[in-house]
């Protein structure tokens, strides 16, 4: 008998020991299961922060320090590097090894001096050379990877395509070409703009269509104090840029072709532009100046009329005269080169100097980014070569381009601007934060409106009000509602109620309007009925009632909204929409969404207020009654304040619910990621954001990231949200619900 | 709830019996149904005086609190529930059309058997009624409450607290408050359901002692389970079973010298 009693106590106590291991295991793997949701969402964003970085692969020193190194550059993937010097002969050597794979002569004139190269496009390896002998040499570098059994083989083919003799002009002398710029666009036009060892400024434009050439003595168009320090062109081959040792610089228009153009004239600076280059996308400017400041201009429409360039960001300032600047062929970054050899690396947009480091003693002569943009190739005048890896995997976020307002190219001010994908490979991606937290709460905002005062009012009727049977009824219903998957609400709202919505616009709003009133003037008339009438109605019959207001403003909305539409807004609201306000009316527009949303959140706020305002003791409601206090009072006095925690948290549930939902934002809105309160038009809201552009976004790329960080943002709006809903909540309940 | 009125009057033979100077309160054949099952009152003829203080007494379901509640209409929010007869407060039948429910559950105050303060500070409790009511004026209602809270013998514990929630109160100053409470109102009758049921014997004595010196102003109807405690504060008692009203008499002739067996019985303890 005994041990059998004990038995059962240690089967008791072994149930318990159980179920408790069991109930602590699973309240830590939602613990840990929640920290590493965290963590890995901060894994996976926190590289964002992280600068750049640069580390020397290899250095070597030229044989033949006379050689002057004039052009330097890689293929792709970095196996091959070139280096041509001023007797014209290009080297080519592996990168591996750094043995001279091949040697190529580019001038047929074995006495002719190569005196400047210039790269003609950031996309591919074209490039022109000027000689001592007034000869302009247009040469290409293709690299093509063959394969020889398995080994991967890199063929060079070095190609000159054009060799033009610049005209000796009535002097007969030879021309030094000793400072060019050389564009070829997509259209493989042809620009060249050089100085001559005479002070000459010349322009020659080839047109391949024409099989022509456009020659413009820049010199006599340009002012005649106009001291050119530093010129260039854009890689359109559009813009020609001239800097003059008094600070000033000058725009001219050269697609003209056969005519050129002054748009712009202008002083930048008090000192000499000693460094001018453009940027990726031919609108960032970048000039340098001989007190060694570094700006971005970007032409911007001045007052909607003409472009002008304006100074939109300053660098750190070199100690010295800038003497080159360098654009990288991937993004906006670029080199800015002191001619005391610092280099220092900056991203156009953001204004920020990512990295500053002096590869040598010695002054840096030249430098090139890798096609690529993770190396960087520099030279020394010493004839000092180093091969360095760039690691700047995400140089176009900082805090501020997530949440500043940032000036982009094409913008005429520093705006907030959400645009992850364009078309070109020269597109710049902008990724703020602010228009998906903008619309996230524009979102939670408009179906906050709808679904609050609905979920509440029904909550605290059918609560304090309803009948049994009611309550029988609706709850259940109410709850079915919230089982609806969200994709559903989403699809619904988007395909079928937008178009609807909007082609019954009018009446909608007007029977919005007129409900409140109809409402009115029931219970105006309701009380002026006999008391003697209205005794034997049952509870419930209110419900009734509350019938007629809504049929007869849905009747009265039907019958007068083309009188509306015709009165108020010239006949068509659209249009006037549009014409008055300056907003496009959207079909997903932000009411729809609202609408939807709301429909969403109505059941959670709905369920959660129903049961805090049924818990309100009934001893509190028959004290209230007992001392005279109407049922309204009753429950606007006591009822709602005691059920005031659970009202609160009900709302805060409703708001994460808003906060986190996807599909239905997805689905009903145009997600176009615009700052606009305006109910007609969309939003695009974060989560949404994320389902639609995770999938597209290159794993491990600066747009999969910032994704990630929105994520975690949203992560830490519910969470914030959620802490802050108990502690009040838990306060509420503290004051008013110890009973 | 559904009132069925009484055609037939009857009702003077009852008057007879019992106090009729000073009538505040009268039932007439007053029948009540929780549900056409439940018979909770039967025909019940009651003549109740003024600034006096009645006391109901009866065995535990015999329909105490169904009858204290049928005289604020507080059974009015039971739904099936339904009542035949009449209830007459100041000669007024409280159950016709065109009476406003608010003015008579001013006019008759209750208090409850477990004390309900709101979870409001004192003062907002005692201030509840007359804000309710229509008073706006901070004054009046400043003094409303310091006398409300005299009457009810609170006024010295609490003067300093006012603003403190009213549950940190004792629970015998929670009842004492919610007597305050109903004081605030001004009414006319208290109507009280076992007040002291849930108290200690120390605040039991308190609240008696201020049911006692409530008498010289308003009339008390007090529903209570203990014999000695109707026997110490009441003027009259009703006796009361399954519903039915057995014995009305003043207090000290039905404590001591019954009419019906049944009262003899319930009182000697006999049953109960
Ligand atoms: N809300 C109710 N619904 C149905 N029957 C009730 C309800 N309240 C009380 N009753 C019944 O009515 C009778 C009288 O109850 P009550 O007046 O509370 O008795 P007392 O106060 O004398 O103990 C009891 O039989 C009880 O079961
Ligand atoms: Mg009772």
């Amino acid at each position: 008998m005994s041990s059998n009693k004990d038995k059962y106590f240690r089967k008791l106590y072994l149930q318990n020991r159980i179920v408790k291991y069991i109930i602590t295991f699973a309240g830590f793997s939602s613990i840990v299961s929640i920290a590493a949701i965290l963590l890995f969402l901060l894994l996976e964003s926190s590289p964002l922060i992280k600068g750049a970085k640069i580390e020397e692969i290899f250095s070597f020193s030229l044989p033949d320090p006379d050689k002057k190194p004039l052009l330097t550059g890689t293929d792709p993937y970095m196996r091959v590097y070139y280096i041509m010097s001023k007797d014209g002969v290009i080297k080519f050597y592996y990168a591996s090894d750094q043995s001279l794979m091949r040697s190529d002569t580019l001038s047929n004139f074995s006495e002719e001096k190569i005196l400047c190269v210039s790269r003609g496009s950031l996309m591919k390896d074209v490039f022109a050379a000027g000689t001592d002998r007034g000869r302009l040499i247009t040469f290409r570098i293709r690299f093509k990877n063959d394969f020889i059994g398995q080994e991967p083989v890199v063929n060079i083919n070095l190609k000159v395509l054009d060799i033009y003799q610049v005209d000796p002009g009535q002097q007969q002398q030879v021309n030094h070409i000793e400072e060019l710029i050389f564009r070829e666009n997509d259209d493989l036009y042809r620009f060249y703009a050089w100085k001559n060892h005479h002070g000459g400024f010349n322009l020659r434009i080839y047109d391949p269509d024409e099989e022509e050439n456009y020659l413009h003595d820049i010199k006599k168009i340009l002012p005649a104090d106009f001291n050119v320090s530093a010129f260039t062109l854009d890689f359109e081959g559009s813009k020609l840029i001239a800097g003059a040792k008094d600070g000033r610089l000058t725009w001219y228009d050269i697609s003209g072709l056969k005519n050129i153009e002054l748009i712009q004239h202008w002083e930048a600076y008090r000192t000499e532009i000693s460094a001018l280059g453009f940027l990726i996308g031919g609108q960032g400017l970048i000039t340098g100046s001989a007190e060694g400041s570094v700006n971005l201009w970007i032409p911007v429409r001045i007052k909607g009329q003409e472009f002008e360039f304006q100074k939109i960001n300053s660098f750190e300032s070199h100690s010295k005269a800038i003497k080159l600047i360098i654009p990288s062929p991937r993004d906006r970054n670029f080199l800015s080169i002191g001619s005391d050899g610092e280099i220092h690396l900056n991203y156009s947009t953001t204004g920020r100097t990512q990295l500053k480091f002096s590869p040598t003693e010695e002054i840096v002569s030249m430098a090139a980014f890798s096609p690529k943009s993770n190396a960087i190739i520099a030279a020394d005048s010493k004839n000092r070569f180093g091969f360095y890896n760039l690691d700047n995997p995400h140089p176009e976020i900082t805090t501020k381009t997530l949440f500043g307002k940032t000036w982009y190219e094409g913008y005429d001010q520093p705006e907030f601007v959400w645009q992850s994908t364009g078309g070109s490979s020269e597109f710049e991606p902008k990724l703020s934060m602010i228009p998906l937290i903008f619309g996230t709460l524009k979102g939670t905002l408009y179906a906050m409106f709808f679904s609050v005062p609905i979920a509440l009012l029904g909550a605290i009727f059918l609560s304090q009000f309803g009948t049994m049977k009611m309550k029988q009824i609706i709850k259940p219903t109410i709850e079915i509602m919230a089982a609806i998957p969200s994709v559903i609400i989403g699809f619904l709202a988007g395909l079928y109620f937008s178009p609807l919505f909007e082609k019954f616009l009018m009446e909608i709003m007007l029977f919005m309007i007129l409900i409140p009133v109809f409402f009115y003037i029931t219970i105006v008339l309701w009380r002026f009925i006999p008391a003697g009438h209205k005794t034997g109605l049952k509870t419930g019959f209110e419900l009734l009632l509350a019938l007629v207001p809504v049929i007869l403003s849905l009747a009265a909305a039907f019958s007068f909204a083309d009188l509306a539409e015709r009165v108020f807004f010239a006949g068509n609201f659209q249009q006037w929409l549009f014409s008055v306000i300056g907003v496009t009316y959207e079909t997903r527009n932000s009411l729809v969404v609202g609408f939807a949303l709301g429909f969403a959140v109505i059941p959670i706020i709905f369920t959660v207020a129903e049961d805090a305002l049924s818990n309100v003791p009934e001893s509190l409601v028959s004290a209230s009654l007992a001392l005279g206090a109407s049922k309204w009072q009753t429950v606007r006095r006591i009822v709602v304040p005691a059920a005031a925690g659970g009202i609160f948290a009900a709302i805060m549930l409703g708001l994460g619910r808003a906060i986190g939902e996807t599909m239905i934002v997805l689905m009903a809105t145009g997600n176009t990621p615009i700052l606009d309160i305006n109910p007609f038009n969309g939003f695009r809201a974060m989560s949404a954001c994320i389902a639609v552009e995770i999938p597209e976004a290159p794993v491990g790329g600066t747009l999969y990231r910032v994704l990630f960080l929105t994520a975690l943002l949203l992560f830490a709006f519910t969470f914030v949200l959620n802490t802050i809903s108990s502690i009040i909540g838990d306060k509420l309940r503290k004051k008013y619900a110890r009973f | 709830m559904e009132i069925i009125p009484v055609t037939e009057k009857n009702s003077l033979e009852q008057d007879n019996r019992s106090v009729k100077r000073n009538e505040v309160v009268r039932t007439e054949n007053l029948d009540f149904f929780y549900n056409p099952e439940s018979h909770a009152l039967k025909n019940i003829n009651l003549s109740i005086p003024g600034k006096k203080v009645t006391a109901f007494i009866g065995p535990s379901g015999c329909g105490k609190s169904t009858l204290l509640r049928c005289f604020n209409r507080m059974n009015d929010l039971l739904p099936g529930s339904y009542l035949k007869g009449r209830v007459l407060i100041d000669n007024k039948d409280i159950y016709a059309n065109g009476i406003r429910l608010e003015e008579l559950r001013k006019k008759v105050g209750m208090v409850f058997q477990k004390s309900n303060p709101f979870p409001m500070s004192i003062w907002e409790n005692v201030a509840f009624g007359p804000r309710v009511n229509g008073e706006s004026d901070k004054h009046t209602i400043e003094e409303v409450v310091k006398s409300a809270l005299e009457q009810a013998d609170l006024w010295k514990e609490t003067k300093d607290r006012l603003n403190e929630s009213a549950l940190d109160l004792s629970g015998g100053q929670q009842q004492r408050l919610c007597i305050a409470r109903t004081l605030a109102n001004k009414p006319e009758i208290i109507l009280m359901d076992e007040p002291a049921s849930a108290l200690d014997p120390i605040s039991t004595g308190k609240i008696e002692e201020t049911i006692i010196e409530l008498k010289k102003n308003y009339t008390i109807i007090i529903v209570t389970h203990n014999m000695q405690q109707a026997a110490r504060i009441s003027d009259f008692t009703a006796f009361m079973m399954l519903g039915e009203m057995i014995e009305f008499n003043d207090t000290k002739t039905l404590f001591t010298n019954p009419n019906e067996n049944l009262t003899e019985e319930y009182i000697t303890g006999r049953f109960g």
